[in-house]
């Protein structure tokens, strides 16, 4: 594209707000910053690549697991080996299930001090800067390296308060009744074929219990870190938000960047009761060589509140739909969902909101950037079903393309079971204009920087959703994949 | 129409019909049987007692009741989804469904398994 002829002097420098400081301050690119890997040394554990019932057996006994765990495992197995990949979405056929270690661990405990985390690890994570971010802005912080946690913490005042954070193997050991009661409600392991792999081998992720009336100020965080090549990695995380609680929960994720696949397969099950707020923030920035496939999904009772807020920035493959069921009076739910789809990268991302009950309201709002032959994909479900009288729901989907070579593509379902549900669907494409980028330049911008501050505007409802660290870790991010994209 | 009004009517329409002899049903099995175009399963649970569901999801309107049967923990898992449904209420204990399927009154008569649909 030809840089319009036009002088104009430059604007004069003005004072930067802290946002624009983090956003000077870009370092280098993903290979720099997150792309590193250490080496395997001192492992306690790696299982040989594949997948059978005697490997899944072996998880479960190396965490000395109760037998109806054991049991569970062995059964989504089946699920597994018995469901079809799906065709839909993605390319999943590429996924080689044979080639993958199903469990790492890296270090024989998950420790409370950064002091008594490996040093390799404490250095990646260090890098990473967690235990920074601990120190001026979280209320607990778990950090996941492979399959299991390796460093746990959570504010004593918490704790004190009843408040439960802890990594997910660690809360089945300690609180059983509380896991079983809540564990599989939310997604059964035969939900699907993915949401049936990590339930057959998943480890580590995340349980939090907010008592009844606790309103954790400060987010808690989760860090999940895959280092081996070939590596699968199935956290499985559990929020229960008792009666009129509050917490926010983040997470983020990255990983080496290798030649070939690994795999990332989540389940997130939230109950949030009656009356509770619960908002669940993901930054994902995996490389792109990691295959994201993640199950994600929300129960609001009455009167409740949940918000999924979902970036994704990474991977080869995103496909994931956080959703929420709406089955309490006046309950509500909030998507918040952005895809950014750079070379090779596909994102197949939305969300899904079912309104179970009379009075409910919701909101989607999904964005996608594609450039440099990227797709985004939105896909996404807005059901109002029999008895959801009065309900209420938004869904804005809108999508921006960089370039002829990239893609985006909608596919947005809408059911609705009763006669007053008041639905609004908005849907737009567009692409960069000469004319903005051309507006923009007449103001001193070159053209790559005009393009962030479109790119940048186009987002900016979501990142404003974001706590401020985030926001300008997210800017950050965007900056770097527009690096160099036009011209 | 009050709800009430409405069972009755239901009520008063029902159908009775024979499943099958108790001794082709033992605990542990499900039958399934049509009445009128509906698909019904009949299932012998541990406790003795016999329960009666329709055969559809509230998820998604496929077939449960050839699904997994628990007949200690009085449960039916959708083989499509894996919603838990409890066969003596016929709600679901998990998601994805949400909204309960209906039931049916099932008993015993001469050695007989007889059910109102």
């Amino acid at each position: 594209m030809a840089t319009p002829e036009i002088t104009v002097p430059p604007l004069s420098p003005k004072e930067l707000t802290e946002q624009e400081k983090g956003l000077k301050d870009i370092g280098s690119d993903y290979a720099e910053r997150f792309g590193f890997h250490d080496p395997e040394t001192g492992y306690a554990y790696k299982a040989p690549k594949g997948l059978s019932e005697q490997v899944v057996r072996d998880i479960s006994e190396y965490k000395a697991e109760p037998e109806w765990m054991r049991e569970f495992r062995l059964k989504a197995l089946e699920h597994f080996q018995q469901r079809p990949t799906p065709k839909w979405g993605g390319n999943l056929g590429q996924i080689d299930f044979d080639n993958i270690h199903y469990f790492v661990r890296a270090s024989e405990k998950n420790s409370v001090s950064w002091d008594d985390v490996p040093e390799d690890i404490k250095n990646t994570f260090d890098r990473l800067g967690i235990p920074e971010a601990e120190r001026k802005f979280l209320s607990g912080v778990g950090a996941q390296y492979e399959s299991e946690v390796v460093y746990h913490q959570v504010n004593e005042k918490l704790e004190a308060q009843g408040v439960i954070f802890t990594d997910m193997d660690t809360a089945l050991r300690e609180h059983e009744d509380l896991v079983r009661e809540y564990w599989a409600t939310v997604i059964p392991p035969n939900d699907n074929k993915l949401a049936a792999l990590n339930s057959a081998v998943w480890s580590g992720g995340s349980f939090v219990y907010v008592p009844a009336g606790v309103k954790v100020e400060m987010p808690l965080q989760a860090y999940f870190r895959i280092n081996t090549e070939n590596m699968g990695q199935f956290e499985r995380t559990l929020i229960i938000a008792e009666e009129g609680s509050d917490v926010h929960y983040v997470e983020g994720c990255t990983a080496p960047v290798y030649s070939t696949d690994s795999l990332h397969s989540a389940v997130v099950e939230i109950i949030a009761k009656p009356g509770a707020h619960v908002r669940y923030t993901t930054v994902q920035n995996w490389s792109h060589n990691v295959y994201n496939l993640v199950t994600k999904r929300a129960v609001a009772q009455e009167g409740a509140t949940m918000e999924w807020v979902d970036c994704n920035l990474g991977s080869k493959l995103t496909m994931k739909y956080p959703s929420i069921y709406l089955l309490g009076e006046r309950a509500h739910g909030e998507i918040l969902s952005i895809a950014f789809a750079g070379a090779g990268q596909h994102q197949d991302a939305g969300g899904k909101i079912i309104h179970g009950a009379p009075k409910t309201t919701s909101s989607i709002f999904a964005k996608s950037i594609s450039k440099d032959g990227g797709r985004g994909t939105y896909r996404g479900l807005l059901e109002v079903a029999k008895g959801a009288t009065e309900s209420k729901s938004k869904v804005v989907c809108d999508a921006l393309l960089l370039d002829e070579a990239s893609r985006s593509d909608t596919y947005p379902t809408i059911r609705i079971d009763e006669n007053d549900a008041n639905v609004g669907h908005e849907a737009s494409v567009s692409k960069i204009g000469e004319e903005q980028l051309f507006y923009l330049q007449s103001h001193g911008l070159d053209e790559e920087e005009a393009s962030k501050m479109i790119v940048n505007g186009f987002i900016e409802p979501i990142t404003k959703e974001l706590p401020m660290e985030y926001a300008v870790e997210m800017n950050r991010l965007i900056e770097l994949q527009m690096e160099g994209s036009i011209g | 129409m009050t709800t009430d009004t409405r069972e009755r009517e239901i009520d008063s329409m029902a159908t009775e019909v024979t499943v099958c002899r108790l001794d082709e049903l033992p605990p542990g099995e499900m039958r399934l049987v049509e009445v009128e175009g509906r698909k019904i399963g009949v299932f012998h649970a541990e406790d003795g007692e016999l329960y009666a569901i329709e055969d559809r999801c509230s998820h998604d309107d496929g077939p449960l009741a050839e699904g997994e049967f628990d007949a200690a923990a009085c449960t039916v898992e959708c083989p499509r989804h894996g919603s838990l449904f409890d066969l003596r209420s016929g709600r679901p204990k998990t998601l994805p469904a949400f909204q309960p399927v209906e039931t049916f009154d099932a008993r015993v008569e001469d050695g007989e398994v007889k059910l109102e649909a």
